[in-house]
């Protein structure tokens, strides 16, 4: 579908016509992130344990990308909703068509107790941008159980968990995320 | 130039509405391509990918795909958002660089989950066509309209594209399961079919695929110490048509012209031809741009007429010229695959065993 707005702005040398369009997509989850959007549901955070290298990948993905074998619900295990931050991003949003952002927020990487890898993106609610470090101990808010979607492509953690706070805990040694630092 | 040679190819066959990821759907073709190469995983030195993240609409899927490839400890990759067939161009031309001998090169496609007609629009240039969002099968239709206004074919002569495209996929276990279900089809039969864009009717458009493929390329003795019939690539070649489909004669395919010149077809005969011709009347238009002779075995597959997971459908023409030679026990054939409306893109290869 095409929305032209007629109002074509004319005041330079350089003319600009907004042309929007959108596609649709039907929507098919695979069997694998299917299972862990309903672990989410049920305020549970799910991964698949290598059975060849035992690193836990969370969201699981149906197979192992360091030994490329497969994986199944045999290897599922469950995992803290408490981690670590180990990168971040602080964003400025662009007041660009379809931003809900207004202000300056913070995106993180966290590696969780009990994973092997990091759930990247997740909002770090209530902590002051310029005390966000490495090693800051986080757990989850989870969203009300009806608002809880997961991802249909297995990406991060879908609408679950609406963002993660300080613990209060004293931070991580560097031992224990410098493996997963950007 | 250095000689490679293809070792291996596997394919995930015509999957329909796949609730799988793309990375899932690869990983067991990436394996079967290594296993079947007599290679190792850590001996490849080189890996390419074709995908476009807009069929399946999943951004970024074309980095997670590197997830069924094995990238660990790092490897050296390059992905192109083309048919997998330019994947193996790429390789192909890694490979002549003379340092490293062995290239992966696949690629993946789920185009179910979107409209074509709709996606393929944005490849059209942004001013004058996409606007007008032209879909492919009525670009495709003018082109057939151009073929048949020109007295070079007759709908009769799309339809037995169609009935022989259909014959051969019923030994083709790849083929898309509501092609081989339907079974046989006359010319008449098909003729009696009411039009989808005049002048095509269903039969003479694609069946919407999923899929997935994956070669082995291994350069010089190397690869036959590998595999027992290797089939080397002695001519690749990709050329292109001016963008916009209206500066140009489409009732003939000029790019395929000079790609098929530039790879050497001419040089021997060809004993068997595979056409990315996604619509019948596309066959009859690179048959003829290509230099194909009577004596040339058209997509004894059925083509991509029969199975058309896009971005895959053009190195499935490639892996089919493979096998004809690698367990059919032909000398010489060819590959080609097309991107873009109107055969704007294509790329021919020619394939030759030692025998
Ligand atoms: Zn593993």
């Amino acid at each position: 579908m095409t929305d032209t707005d007629p109002q074509v702005a004319d005041d330079g040398p350089v003319r600009f016509m907004p042309q929007l369009i959108s596609l649709d997509y039907t929507v098919r989850t695979n069997p694998v992130a299917a299972a862990f959007g309903e672990a989410l549901a049920d305020g549970r955070i799910t991964g698949h344990r290598c059975p060849s290298c035992s690193l836990v990948f969370v969201p699981p993905k149906g197979f192992c990308p360091i030994c490329t074998i497969e994986t199944t619900s045999a290897d599922e295990v469950v995992i803290e909703d408490r981690g670590m931050v180990t990168a971040w991003t602080v964003l400025t949003p662009i007041q660009y068509h379809g931003q809900q952002e207004r202000k300056d927020y913070a995106l993180a990487s966290i590696l969780l107790v009990g994973a092997d890898g990091t759930v990247g993106q997740q909002r770090l609610i209530d902590i002051p941008l310029d005390e966000i470090r490495p090693g800051l101990m986080v757990e989850a808010v989870w969203a009300a159980p009806e608002d809880r979607v997961a991802d249909d492509r297995g990406y991060g953690l879908g609408t679950a968990i609406d963002g993660w706070k300080a613990t209060g805990e004293p931070d991580a040694p560097a031992s224990e995320y410098e493996g997963h630092t950007l | 130039m250095r000689d490679v040679a293809i070792v291996s190819f596997a394919q995930a066959g015509s999957l329909v509405d796949t609730a799988e990821s793309e990375t899932q759907m690869l990983l067991p073709v990436i394996n079967a391509a290594i296993e079947g190469s007599g290679i190792t995983r850590a001996d490849i030195g080189f890996t390419c990918s074709g995908s476009a993240d807009y069929l399946a609409g999943t951004p970024f899927a074309f980095v997670a795909n590197l997830e069924a490839v094995g990238a660990w400890p790092p490897i050296s990759e390059s992905h192109v958002d083309m048919d997998g067939a330019w994947a193996l161009y790429e390789a192909w031309v890694r490979l002549q660089h003379g340092d490293v001998d062995v290239a992966l090169a696949f690629s993946s496609g789920i185009s179910s989950r979107s409209d074509l007609g709709e996606v393929l629009c944005l490849q059209n240039d942004p001013y004058y066509l996409m606007p007008l969002w032209a879909d492919h099968v009525s670009l495709a239709a003018l082109q057939a309209r151009a073929l048949l206004d020109q007295g070079l074919a007759t709908e009769a002569d799309l339809a037995e594209v169609v009935a022989r495209s259909r014959r051969n996929a019923a030994a083709n276990p790849s083929a898309h399961p509501d092609v081989r279900a339907a079974g046989d089809l006359s010319v008449d039969q098909l003729l009696e079919a009411a039009y989808t864009v005049a002048p095509l009717r269903a039969a003479d458009c694609p069946p919407t695929t999923d899929g997935a493929a994956a070669v082995i390329l291994v350069a010089g003795d190397r690869a036959r110490e590998v595999c027992d019939n290797p089939a080397w690539i002695r001519g690749i070649d990709h050329r292109s048509e001016a963008h916009y489909p209206g500066l140009r004669d489409l009732a003939h395919a000029g790019s395929a012209r000079l790609a098929a010149e530039h790879a050497g077809v001419a040089d021997a005969p060809i004993e068997v031809a595979e056409l990315a011709a996604t619509f019948s009347h596309e066959e009859l238009l690179l048959t003829e741009a290509l230099g194909l002779g009577a004596d040339t075995e058209v997509n004894p597959s059925g083509g991509a007429l029969a199975s058309n997971p896009m971005m895959v459908s053009g190195l499935i023409r490639i892996g089919e010229a493979f096998r004809q030679i690698n367990e059919h026990g032909k000398h010489r054939t060819l590959g080609h695959a097309a991107s873009g409306p109107c055969l704007q893109q294509n790329l021919v290869c020619v394939l030759e065993g030692d025998s």
